[in-house]
């Protein structure tokens, strides 16, 4: 490919010198633009045609005036011009060169692509915050407020406009804090490179942190923090706030974005530690006194990492390292999530609608300032829908989009003209470059696979008439498979919907994982044993293939799995409203680890017996775990009643040994045997764990896995007891539409997020 | 209060009831100046830890007796602390790397290393070796196995092995042929009943010998068991006359009524009902292999006779793959669809050659 491409452009080069070029780079009303566009341009495609020789060949035509230059030169002082051509322009037009996302921030709430409902939230507990309710006593409870979801959710923009309209200030950490010129000029880095704060930064972790605290602590207390000025000269570290004047009386709040790294262990119990003795920390009960609550902002990370899931399954004795991912979890102790302390506010993606209310605003504005950019187009309204759909509720991503298609949208002027080929090669590209990844959320992609969806489906009758058109679309690209010689007829199917090689890679969960997803919901979508003896079959083979180490798992496992489930599954498979689970695996596996636990406890307790009342008789411990689970348990529970072999009242003349002595009679309350437990000790209560079976019938499906939600990012964690509150704020109108009732038929039809608006 | 089979557990090779031509074997090795390897296997309560530790005293007498235990703490690669118990001695170690999970190979190998390169500094020990006790060798992950086969050979001088498994085909050659083999097997009912009598002589009592029958017949062969029960019915009803009802313990019941679901009705549903209970039972550590065969044992004397056959074979099958898989509940559940798939096609007398 490289040769061909440099072929082609030296025609063109020469053919569309004068004014086609100069729209690429929107230099607007310069006068030597299309040199200048030449010297910009010329080093990327020169980088296209790799080998040196085409190089020279593209250069020579402008470079005509120095031809004894060697091309490396050449292309070096072109760039250079370049740069000194383009500070000259920003300084000429500032905006140019700035990014969209900066440029048009909200500042106001009616800008704020964010429901409505959110911010009133977010507000409401601002408020409470700063003036402490009705009461004035919530106060004390609106200590921390942590703002977590999707990347480009607008938690930041949301607490910005709202500190412009509530009058707020954000004080504001930033980690680069103290980066003094002095230690720079010690090191033999260059102070720009990446590695160079890499490497610092590792070596001064530990005071790094030492100065948050400094920071956190006086923040929280309101103090005035223009010590930070002496430390750090060039950066202060309220960014945000430098352009208010700190008076003290004004009102703020300690804004934590940039995280200390809690990834790391120590780190994050002394950051624990911090946030635990804020939150116990009496606040001043004087109303007019500034109180400074905290908000942090933890954006949700999706993960995928295969080694990680593999150590999760790996067993009992391992426990979760969820230490792998920043989230709420890490970021802020348990016990604090859960107490009244702190309050969490959850973002869901941005909205379809919303955002492209949002994205219509934004150009007009541009449009409005830029009235005399000619290189500036409006984009049409398939790569406006473009962009947000494959933006995936994330503003951020979308705004650069759109930014981007503006730009690349300019060289097809022809193709206005011409409007045949609305969706072209632009849109292509479009799509290519904001397609962000992890685009198909969990939900999805279990619905995907389960309801096996194949060519010639007879559409359900709730589907709406795109959904339907889209479908028709689909299967008319789809090639029926060859058919099966008459033995291997019961494994004829018609051809499926299902890419798996795209859901596999916009899968947001590893194989291991999505294994468990789909084992938890499978039976639910089966009608026979045999279709369900299928999967299960697939399921064991998959989990069992490959070696015992990591690195020799099946590659293939998704696809092995994807394939063999929807070719298991009945076609089309019927619909009953089922709802998608989460798998109760972890929840299994983190009692058993309890119970292991229990099962340690009991051995010990055993073999500590055995010492103390046999102190002359020690011997090899010669119980394994297996036989105190499965044979020591009627012992247990009789012991638990208190009954000991020598505790009933003597009707067998007992000669004890010497080391027995008889006890009072055992009745089975607790507390007759309270003066004989020096010699008849309870085992440990925990037993119970692993003795006490109950056979419970309940009805089928199951009770105790919570229900995968459309908005559900990937969540590992056992306690999410926080489910419901949250269902109560997106059923009012969040982003998303809930599964609940309108699963049927409404909720996998298509990508596109419904809202309530 | 210990417990009878703790306390009343023979302590020298002299005290052990049966199997004695075996005990005068074990006892003529360790007189011998080449202690050997060795590898004790055999069905669960045979003895075999007894055995081991009667072994050991005749080796270097009753201070090895004199155990404390530690707990260790081991860093495993991904910078996690793991906690493993190790009993010890003088002269021996006992560890149970299965307690590791899948960093089995990493404890093996720190301990081993540790041991076999200190020498043994007591002058008056009769043995110039320590001996290593690796207990459940047959959870052992091949990693484990492979990195132990090495330092067998290596540290000859300073260490022996003793390994203690239920089976040695879990084992690999190389191991298996470095060691002696021992086989300790279940004792028979006659054995059994003598070490019941003796048991219920120093504890005090005359056991009837309707009783003994019966527990003997309860246990399986299984000697800790059936000191056990003897001590829990001894506790229900001192006087142990009349009906003995032994409860089975409450595992067992509940992989009984598994099995009872598994026949009673196949359906997707149901299998989402059986894997709750199987769950139930995982979450309660009852080791799946033995869930697997539990209910087996108890779908096989419920099915008809043509297909008993077809069941135990895939309990094997699925058995093997919950060995070298992750996720057990996958094996047990296709064994249960399996199973059910099979009851239902014979049921509705279908053409059962697609299922061989």
């Amino acid at each position: 490919m490289p040769p061909k491409s440099s072929q082609a452009q030296v025609p063109k080069k020469a053919s569309t010198k004068p004014s086609k070029v100069t729209n690429v780079v929107k230099l607007g009303s310069q006068p030597q633009t299309s040199s200048a566009a030449k010297k910009r341009f010329d080093p990327l495609t020169a980088f296209r045609n790799t080998p040196p020789s085409s190089q020279n060949s593209v250069e020579k035509p402008q470079e005509k005036v120095k031809p004894p230059v060697t091309s490396t030169s050449a292309s070096k002082k072109g760039k250079g011009k370049g740069k000194e051509k383009a500070t000259g322009r920003s300084f000429l037009r500032p905006t140019a060169d700035q990014l969209w996302v900066d440029l048009y921030e909200p500042t106001t709430e009616a800008e704020l692509a964010v429901h409505i409902r959110k911010v009133e939230d977010v507000r409401h507990w601002l408020i409470e915050a700063f003036e402490g309710g009705p009461t004035g006593k919530l106060r004390k409870y609106r200590r921390i407020l942590a703002l977590t979801g999707p990347a480009g959710t607008g938690k930041t923009s949301t607490l910005q406009v709202l500190s412009r309209e509530l009058g707020f200030e954000i004080v504001e950490w930033r980690n680069a804090i103290g980066e003094s010129s002095s230690a720079a000029a010690a090191r033999p880095w260059d102070e720009s490179s990446q590695d160079y704060h890499a490497l610092r930064d590792y070596d001064d972790s530990e005071s790094l942190f030492a100065k948050f605290s400094t920071f956190f602590n006086r923040a929280a207390r309101g103090q005035n923090l223009s010590f930070c000025s002496s430390s750090s000269t060039q950066k202060p570290p309220s960014a945000s706030s430098s352009t208010h004047s700190p008076p003290l009386k004004k009102r703020q709040i300690v804004l934590l974005e940039d995280l200390p790294n809690v990834l790391h262990q120590k780190t994050q119990s002394s950051f624990h530690d911090l946030l635990r003795a804020f939150v116990e920390s009496p606040i001043n009960p004087d109303v007019n006194a500034p109180a400074v609550p905290v908000v942090i902002i933890i954006s949700d990370t999706g993960l995928r990492g295969e080694a990680r899931d593999e150590r999760i399954a790996s067993g009992f004795g391992a426990g979760r390292d969820s230490e792998q991912i920043v989230d709420v979890r890490s970021v802020i102790p348990r016990e604090l999530l859960q107490g009244p302390y702190v309050t969490q506010i959850l973002f869901n993606p941005i909205a379809s609608t919303l955002m492209r209310k949002a994205l219509t605003a934004l150009i007009q504005t541009h449009s409005k300032q830029h009235s005399d950019d000619d290189t500036f187009f409006k984009p049409s309204k398939q790569v406006l829908d473009m962009v947000v759909e494959s933006a995936n509720g994330d503003i951020r991503s979308a705004i650069m989009g759109l930014q981007f298609a503006c730009v690349v949208e300019a060289p097809r002027g022809k193709a206005k003209l011409s409007p045949g080929n609305g969706a072209g090669k632009g849109d292509f590209v479009v799509e290519a470059v904001t397609r962000r990844e992890q685009s198909l959320a969990l939900f999805h992609l279990i619905g995907k696979v389960l309801y096996n969806k194949r060519k010639g489906d007879i559409p359900s009758s709730s589907a709406k008439a795109k959904d339907i058109q889209k479908d028709k679309e689909l299967d008319a690209q789809l090639i029926d498979p060859p058919g099966l010689p008459e033995y291997l007829a019961e494994h004829e199917r018609r051809a499926s919907r299902v890419d798996i090689d795209t859901i596999y890679a916009d899968s947001p969960i590893d194989s291991s994982l999505f294994s468990l997803y789909i084992h938890q919901n499978y039976p639910q979508f089966c009608n026979e044993v045999e279709e369900v003896e299928g999967v299960a079959d697939w399921l064991s083979w998959i989990d069992s293939s490959g070696g015992e180490a990591w690195y020799q798992a099946n590659p293939h496992q998704f696809h092995l799995l994807t394939l063999g489930t929807i070719h298991s599954l009945p076609s089309p498979v019927v619909r009953r409203s089922q709802k998608t689970y989460k798998p109760e695996f972890f929840d299994v596996l983190q009692k058993e680890k309890d119970a292991r636990d229990a099962v340690r406890a009991t051995r010990e307790w055993v073999v500590a017996e055995d010492m103390r009342l046999n102190p002359e008789a020690r011997r090899v411990c010669a119980w394994g775990a297996n036989e105190v689970v499965l044979e020591l348990g009627t012992i247990l529970k009789l012991r638990d009643r208190g009954l000991g072999p020598v505790s009933v009242a003597g009707s067998t003349p007992t000669t004890s040994p010497p080391n027995q002595t008889p006890t009072i009679s055992a009745s089975p309350a607790n507390s007759t045997n309270a003066p004989v437990t020096a010699r008849l000790s309870r085992p440990p209560r925990a037993h119970r764990l692993f003795t006490t079976h109950l056979f419970t019938k309940h009805s089928s499906g199951s009770p105790g896995a919570a229900q995968v939600n459309e908005r559900d990012a990937v969540d590992l964690d056992e306690g999410n007891n926080d489910e419901d509150d949250e269902r109560g704020c997106t059923g009012a109108g969040g982003g998303y539409s809930l599964e609940g009732e309108d699963a049927e038929g409404g909720w996998l039809e298509g990508d596109d997020i419904e809202d309530f608006d | 209060m210990s417990l009878w089979v703790d306390q009343y557990r023979p302590r020298s090779l002299d005290e052990l009831q049966y199997h004695r031509g075996l005990s005068e074997r074990l006892r003529s090795l360790a007189a011998s100046s080449d202690f050997p390897h060795m590898l004790f296997y055999g069905p669960s309560g045979a003895g075999k830890k007894t055995r081991i530790s009667c072994t050991l005293r005749q080796l270097f007498g009753p201070g090895v007796e004199k155990l404390k235990i530690d707990q260790r703490v081991f860093l495993t690669p991904s910078k996690r602390k793991m906690e493993v118990n190790i009993v010890q001695s003088n002269f021996h170690i006992e560890i149970t790397p299965s307690e590791a999970g899948n960093y089995d190979r990493l404890i093996i190998q720190e301990i081993l290393k540790e041991i076999a390169q200190t020498q043994q500094v007591d002058l008056n020990a009769k043995q110039r070796f320590k001996v290593v006790i690796i207990n459940e060798a047959d959870s052992l992950s091949r990693d484990a196995q492979a990195a132990l086969r090495r330092t067998m050979e290596k540290y000859m001088s300073n260490m022996r092995i003793i390994l203690c498994a239920n089976s040695t085909s879990k084992l690999i050659a190389p191991i298996k042929s470095r060691c002696l083999l021992i086989r300790v097997a279940a004792p028979s009912p006659e054995e059994m009943t003598n070490v019941l009598g003796y048991v219920a002589k120093r504890a005090g009592f005359d056991l009837p010998s309707e009783a003994a029958d019966e527990i003997v017949n309860d246990s399986g062969g299984n000697l800790r068991k059936a000191i056990l029960v003897l001590e829990a019915l001894k506790m229900q009803s001192p006087d142990l006359s009349g009906e003995l009802s032994i409860a089975k313990p409450d595992w067992e019941v509940y992989c009984h009524k598994v099995a009872d679901l598994i026949v009673s009705e196949q359906s997707p549903a149901q299998v989402m009902v059986v894997r709750a209970k199987l769950y139930e039972l995982l979450s309660h550590c009852i080791p799946p292999t033995v869930i697997l065969k539990t209910v087996a044992e108890r779908v096989v004397q419920k099915v008809d006779e043509n297909i008993r056959a077809d069941v135990m074979h895939w309990a094997a099958f699925y058995e093997v793959r919950m060995r070298v898989g992750n996720k057990k509940i996958f094996h047990l559940e296709a064994w249960v669809v399996k199973v059910m798939s099979i009851y239902k096609h014979f049921f509705y007398d279908i053409d059962m050659s697609a299922f061989d």
